[in-house]
């Protein structure tokens, strides 16, 4: 019964222990009081029945020792209005039945010849009275009472005990409800109140408190509490509100200052196109048509500036990539990455196939993007591979990939020249090159370039590289290319 | 169911009292008045007796009816005095009496005895018919079967004794 225990209400388990403490209290007052009363009635009957009982011997001791039966039943028969006394029997000298009342039970007198239990036995009490006369015995007398006056004197206790109880119960049952409504009652609401706070998490709730007993403290104490939260709450918004203020402020002027920079880095680009093209242009018009008319050092001067200004728009083409794919809007589709670096290779042995190359690219690779720009990606790394295996006596390009959970790797492996892993910082940065323009030529805005695409696709690139052992760059993209 | 009741009841008492003159004629006549004489002396105070531990003195008056019957008497107690017997042949020898039995044969002395007897505080006792009557203080009377027995209180009151009023509800006349 006791197994729930822990999950009964507040309610419940008050009212269960002040009614069985009560119930015990009372059943054992008047378990002790019907003992009590049983053993005193009991001792009065004996003192009630031993006084009738000599006042009988007393009375016939005279019509004992003279034989006078008459006399006898006569005194014997004034027991008749007790209504108690069962039988009483008369026994002279020689223990020889005299004579008898018998009440209902209208048994014979027992005979003093066997041993008679005397005493409460069963449910009467018996009691054997020596009649004397002077300091002689002359007879016995012997009474038996029956008990039902007794029983029935307890079992109207009983009954009386039992209602009191009970009219007691009721009094304490209707006592414990008023009083659980007024210890239970604040805590039942304040638990309601709690419950409904985190539920709409309305922190403007209040709990009704009254009185200042412990409840009244409990109440007040909880709403002052609540009131901590609800103030911190609020502040906890304002600072929030406060801080996406200013981050929409540094965002948009940071914006700004990029688009400007931007557009300034396009405007560059484009406006120094114009005057490269007519160095350019009359550097060749110069060589055609004026040749015959410079020497040797004119002709490597003019040489070396033509160079220069190939160079240059190189430069500057690179630079208009760099800012085009930092500025372009992205367009994402799935693409055959195996597909789109076959065309890539095939370009660039177009170009040059010497030394001989051997090109291992693992099929059926996809990624999610912009094609244009992860072809500008993939053109960078390829033609980098490309060119630093150009001075080996065969070419090895490996590309291969690995889905590593939601991210793909793709790694672009070469057997060129490498680099040396402590200018590593400077690898992804614009116009910090590695290596001479007499060794390799190169802008140094490449990587920068593919550097700035791959961030724009949430991915990450990183190289590894010994020099003379080649150098391997590993591309990491999210394979869906929607993260956000 | 109380007729019945009370029918049984007066049934046992016939039974009870038939049984008892049954019972009582086993023994003779005498056995009972022997056995009534020295009940008789339990019931009675002698107010001139001072000495409360003197013999009881019982004396056989006249012709001796009981025989050897009174002889389990002596030396009994009655009222912590011992009885003692005694057979005196004529009057004078009455002195120190406290029972006085007086046998039908002294009818003819019988106002002289009962004379003495109040003046010496006597208890008299006879089966004379008429006995109380006559001033005697206690006399057998036989109704039927039984033997009972009638107390004159006023004759022994003037010889100064007091008999017990259990005596006296138990005795079939009493004259006061």
């Amino acid at each position: 019964m006791m197994r729930g225990w822990r999950y009964w209400r507040l309610k419940t388990k008050l009212l269960f222990l002040t009614l069985f403490v009560s119930t015990l209290g009372i059943a054992l007052v008047c378990a002790s009081l019907i003992f009590v009363e049983n053993r005193n009635y009991k001792k009065q009957l004996e003192s009630e029945l031993h006084v009738i009982a000599g006042i009988l011997a007393e009375q016939s001791a005279a019509a004992l020792v003279f034989e006078d039966n008459v006399q006898l039943t006569s005194i014997i028969s004034s027991l008749e209005r007790i209504n108690t006394i069962r039988q009483a029997c008369v026994y002279n000298e020689q223990d020889n039945f005299m004579t008898s009342l018998v009440g209902i039970d209208e048994q014979p007198c027992p005979s003093l010849d066997q041993r008679l239990e005397l005493g409460f036995v069963d449910d009467v009490y018996r009691l054997l009275m020596p009649v004397s006369l002077g300091n002689e015995t002359v007879g016995r007398l012997f009474l038996s009472s029956h008990l039902e006056v007794l029983r029935g004197h307890i079992r109207t206790f009983v009954w009386v005990a039992i209602g009191i109880g009970s009219t007691i119960l009721l009094a304490l049952v209707f006592l414990a409800l008023r009083l659980q409504r007024i210890v239970s009652g604040p805590i039942l609401t304040l638990s309601e109140t709690a419950e409904r706070i985190a539920m709409n998490h309305d922190y403007s709730i209040r709990a009704p408190v009254s009185g200042t007993d412990e409840l009244g403290r409990l109440g007040n104490t909880f709403n002052e509490m609540i009131g901590t939260i609800q103030q911190q709450n609020l502040r906890i918004l304002e600072s929030r509100d406060n801080l996406e203020r200013v981050v929409d402020a540094r965002t948009s002027e940071l914006s700004m200052a990029n688009r400007e920079l931007e557009a300034f880095s396009y405007s560059v680009s484009h406006d120094l196109r114009q005057p490269l093209r007519a160095i350019e242009g009359f550097g060749q018009a110069l060589e055609e048509d004026c040749g015959e008319h410079l020497n040797d050092v004119g002709k490597d001067y003019l040489r070396r500036i033509r160079a220069a200004s190939v160079r240059m728009a190189s430069l500057i083409d690179g630079l208009l990539i760099l800012s085009r794919v930092s500025r372009q809007s992205m367009e994402n589709h799935s693409i055959d990455l195996s597909q789109m670096l076959r065309e890539i290779t095939d370009e660039l042995k177009d170009i040059s196939d010497h030394p001989p190359a051997e090109i291992h690219i693992q099929p059926g690779m996809q990624v999610v993007g912009d094609s244009r720009m992860l072809r500008i990606v993939f053109q960078n790394l390829l033609g980098n591979a490309w060119k630093y295996s150009s001075k080996e006596k065969k070419r090895v390009i490996e590309v291969s990939a690995t889905l590593e959970g939601s991210v793909i790797a793709i790694e672009i492996r070469d057997n060129g020249v490498g680099f040396d892993m402590r200018y590593i910082d400077k690898l992804f940065v614009a116009f910090n090159r590695l290596h001479t323009p007499s060794e390799f030529g190169g802008t140094g805005i490449g990587l920068a370039t593919v550097y700035r695409v791959i961030r724009r696709h949430h991915g990450t690139i990183s190289a590894t590289s010994e020099v003379g052992k080649g150098a391997s760059f590993v591309v990491k993209l999210p394979v869906s290319g929607d993260q956000r | 169911m109380r007729d019945h009741l009370k029918y049984f009841i007066f049934t046992i008492l016939c039974l009870c009292l038939g049984l008892a003159p049954a019972n009582g004629s086993i023994r003779s006549e005498y056995e009972v008045k022997a056995a009534f004489l020295y009940n008789f002396t339990r019931f009675v105070r002698w107010s001139q007796v001072v000495d409360s531990t003197a013999p009881l003195i019982v004396c056989v008056v006249g012709d001796d009816p009981f025989g050897e019957l009174l002889d389990p008497l002596r030396g009994r107690k009655s009222q912590g005095r011992e009885l003692q017997l005694r057979y005196p042949d004529s009057t004078f020898e009455l002195t120190g009496c406290d029972v006085l039995y007086i046998s039908q044969s002294q009818s003819r002395n019988l106002p002289e005895l009962i004379n003495l007897a109040r003046q010496e505080g006597m208890l008299t006792v006879s089966d004379l018919p008429d006995f109380i009557r006559k001033g005697g203080m206690l006399g057998y009377v036989k109704k039927g079967n039984v033997i009972r027995f009638e107390i004159n209180l006023k004759a022994a009151t003037e010889a100064g004794l007091t008999i017990n009023s259990r005596l006296l509800e138990l005795a079939v006349r009493v004259l006061r």
